[in-house]
């Protein structure tokens, strides 16, 4: 039975893997505390450790920025811009306010750290005693990781236009290695990286976003992505660029499984510079021979449906709450909202009654979007209440507002729209049962609460049949399928779930019809014509069954239990000899695949005796 | 449309009453490096100076609204890019104007002579002279940026345009402004 997961709407997920390692050559000795009045602020003595470790990752030759900061002259050009723009914590961006959970790759600037900015403009930015000045940060050229155990290139460049407002655009790099990987890190080279604002790549096994290109390997426009899986650990993974990041590295034993064939999607966002840019990105695999024993999950808040913001208003309030069945390591944290976003709050109240801010972003501005990782060890018991508490601001005041003046705004998609979404990666631990079941009982929770908190959620429904189904839970994964499809009668994935499960509770005649509506709305999509082969095989229609196992075959050359099932429905007919050729093949492309091995005896056998005969 | 129209009729006046700059020339400089007086190059026109760089995003940013504009004012303002940032080679500038696809007149103003007699700070910021050298306007072009780092999806004024329409029509008097969001030019402030 074939059951597709779908997970939706997985957004623009974000990382700040970034600037984590940028400290590299900074020397703590330099770093001074409040000057006094008297003092003369030089540049090697007091500047320079400051600029070479917040600004110099991205203020360098071939980064983001537009200007360098590795030398005294680069630097004392800028002295008024840098004292205005850190005074007003423009720069560094860094959207979390300082709280008790530290992320990595900080860029809080201290109170004093300002001032010596302030008073070094003031004082005529002189530069100092040479003898104070700390070593030039040494920045890794090329490749952050080392060179990549594999390089994807984009197979079509995007061509930025020179105007215009904020565009989004999404890659798709087609793999075909020939066996599965483990994958610790993808370094991603945005393309032209001053108009890049940031990138978050997702994996896409089935193949679900190609629908999109209208013309193959193109790419497509889209600030969101909507990622089918047949899995429920798709994207436990954050893998994200923001200007100076570089990339993060799993725990060897944490990697992400890449199957032959899985797709990665790109989603790039995109600020148009004045002139026609052409973005043309590239990706590096880093490899790790050992498959993973953990799997993060990602844990998603969100209350998208209660987005209907007035115009006007400053203050609109969206929550969301869970309560975790099972202890977990938080891992990072990544809060989305679009350009109405003000004031973003994470929340934890421990089982004894305490409560700690997970992150406060009290100036929300999606252009400085990230996925922040805790820096030190952080567990969430079982009973932990998560909340998510967001403020949203629809006035003229709000300069990012999409409309002028102010519409009314909903949730969705697009980036007129607004959204509500908080991902938290986490680790299932499971004090008191194996991590697997921790981490089941996750997934359950969370499908539940969706399900509980919007009835009338497609995904939600959708994601709870299939979790309720991969338990084996038929009777009860129904009725949330039915519930998908009436929400979404043509939806292709849901009415080939519900044909699947249909089946699965001996109901193979009502199974044909949702099947044959999937196949109406996607024709050509493999699941559904090989349920179709399954449903007719029941009811001992095989001639129906062949047509549809056969179509299977011709559009996934390397599905060996299509080609298995093919060579039974064509033995149920008496046509030994073509069974015997499509088991066979079965076999070459599973070995393992018991029921092929079984089925090709059986028909050897019968060859045998008719031949005897 | 109507001040366009308005325009039309009252050239002829601006052209008679368009009189020598009072004020000794200041030293910009065209890629060549020869001194030049922009106001010589286009008598009778309202003269609006651009002021950029070649390293500042939201100066670049502006580049296609910068040349829209001055093709629309194209009959009655002569308009013209003034890079004030000394370092900036004039072979850097060649190639940002190529990369820009800008189709302007260009000044060097490396001693800043002219970006302190159009009271200018940073880059973008407009400055709007009358034919006589009269300062009508100096400031921001729109307010796309409200910030760094801070840009509307589209603007809601267009100062300089108003600015520009306002000389046309002789309204102002004063130089007005509305301060510019963009990169210091260093020597200014």
């Amino acid at each position: 039975m074939r059951v597709v997961a779908l997970v939706l709407p997985i957004s623009a997920l974000a990382v700040t893997l970034a600037i984590a390692s940028a400290p590299r050559t900074v020397n703590g000795r330099y770093q001074r505390g409040e000057p006094t009045g008297t003092d003369a602020v030089t540049f090697n003595r007091d500047i320079a450790p400051i600029v070479f470790r917040y600004c110099a990752p991205c203020h360098r030759p071939g980064e983001a920025a537009p200007f360098s900061l590795l030398t005294y002259a680069d630097t004392a050009k800028f002295a008024d811009q840098i004292a205005y723009i850190t005074e007003k914590r423009i720069m560094p961006p860094w959207l979390p306010a300082p709280d008790e959970q530290k992320f990595s790759g900080e860029l809080h600037l201290t109170d004093a750290q300002i001032h010596l900015f302030r008073q070094w403009a003031k004082q005529g930015a002189p530069e100092g005693d040479r003898g104070d000045l700390p070593p030039t940060p040494e920045f890794t050229p090329g490749w952050q990781l080392g060179k990549p155990d594999a390089i994807l290139h984009a197979q079509k460049p995007y061509s930025l236009p020179p105007q215009g407002t904020d565009n989004y655009w999404n890659f798709i790099f087609r793999t075909n290695f020939p066996a599965t990987r483990w994958v610790r890190a993808i370094e991603i080279r945005p393309g032209e990286k001053r108009v890049v604002h940031h990138a978050n790549l997702l994996v896409d096994r089935l193949h679900s976003s190609r629908s999109q290109e209208k013309h193959s390997g193109e790419g497509f426009a889209g600030m969101e992505l909507r990622i089918e899986s047949d899995t429920f650990d798709p994207d436990s993974h954050f893998f994200f660029w923001k200007p100076g990041s570089v990339p993060h590295m799993e725990p060897a034993d944490m990697a992400l499984r890449l199957d032959p064939g899985d797709d990665l999607v790109l989603n790039v966002h995109l600020q148009p510079s004045g002139k026609p840019e052409s973005i043309e990105p590239t990706i590096g695999l880093y490899f790790t021979g050992q498959s993973a024993s953990k799997f993060p999950f990602l844990l998603e808040l969100q209350n998208d449906k209660v987005l209907n913001i007035p115009p006007d208003a400053t203050n609109f309030e969206v929550n969301d709450d869970f309560t975790l069945p099972t202890e977990v390591q938080l891992l990072a944290i990544y809060p989305h909202a679009h350009y109405l976003g003000r004031d973003l709050l994470a929340s934890a109240t421990y089982p004894d009654g305490t409560t700690k801010n997970l992150i406060h972003i009290p100036r929300w501005d999606l252009n400085w979007q990230a996925v922040f990782y805790y820096e030190d060890e952080v567990i969430l018991p079982a009973g932990t209440h998560i909340s998510m508490h967001y403020i949203y601001d629809n006035s003229a005041a709000n300069i990012a507002n999409p409309f002028h003046p102010p519409q009314r705004v909903k949730g969705g998609n697009r980036t007129t729209d607004e959204m509500a979404h908080l991902w938290l990666q986490v680790l299932p631990h499971g004090t008191t049962t194996a991590p697997e079941q921790a981490r089941l009982l996750l997934q359950e929770s969370i499908a539940r609460h969706d399900v509980t908190r919007d009835p009338e959620d497609f995904a939600a429904q959708y994601n709870l049949g299939a979790m309720l189904q991969s338990k084996g839970d038929s009777t009860e994964a129904l009725r949330h399928f039915q519930a998908a499809v009436r929400l979404r009668p043509t939806e292709p994935v849901a009415n080939n779930a519900l044909g699947a499960v249909l089946i699965a509770v001996g109901n193979p005649q009502e199974a044909v019809a949702p099947l044959l509506r999937a196949i109406r709305t996607r024709p050509g999509y493999p699941p559904a014509h090989y349920n179709l082969g399954n449903a007719y095989a029941s009811m001992r229609k095989f001639d129906e069954a062949i047509r549809h196992f056969s179509e299977v075959t011709r559009l996934s050359p390397t599905d060996s239990m299509a080609e298995a099932n093919l060579g039974a429905a064509l033995a149920e007919t008496g046509n030994l000899t073509e069974a015997r050729r499509h088991l066979e093949r079965a076999l070459r492309l599973d070995p393992q695949n018991t029921l092929a091995a079984e089925n090709l005896v059986e028909v050897k056998r019968r060859l045998a005796s008719s031949q005897s005969r | 449309m109507v001040a366009v129209l308005f325009v039309a009729i009252c050239l002829p006046v601006v052209l008679l009453v368009a009189t020598p700059p009072q004020t000794a020339p200041n030293h910009v400089f065209d890629l060549q490096g020869h001194a030049v007086d922009p106001f010589h190059t286009a008598p009778g026109k309202i003269v609006v100076f651009l002021f950029i760089r070649t390293d500042c995003p939201i100066s670049n940013r502006y580049a296609p609204t910068i040349q829209e504009l001055s093709a629309h004012y194209s009959r009655h303002a002569a308009f013209f890019l003034v890079y004030p940032i000394a370092s900036e080679t004039p072979e850097q500038i060649r190639k940002h104007l190529e990369e820009y696809r800008y189709r302007l007149p260009v000044l060097r103003d490396p001693e800043l002579k002219l970006a302190r007699e159009s009271q200018v700070r940073v880059t973008p910021e407009a400055a709007v002279f009358s034919p006589d050298r009269k300062l009508l306007y100096h400031g921001r072009v729109d307010d796309w940026y409200v910030e760094f780092a801070r840009a509307r999806r589209a603007p809601t004024t267009h100062d300089l345009a108003s600015a520009i329409d306002s000389a046309l029509s002789e309204k102002s008097s004063s130089p007005t402004s509305a301060p510019a969001i963009g990169c210091f030019i260093p020597g200014l402030t």
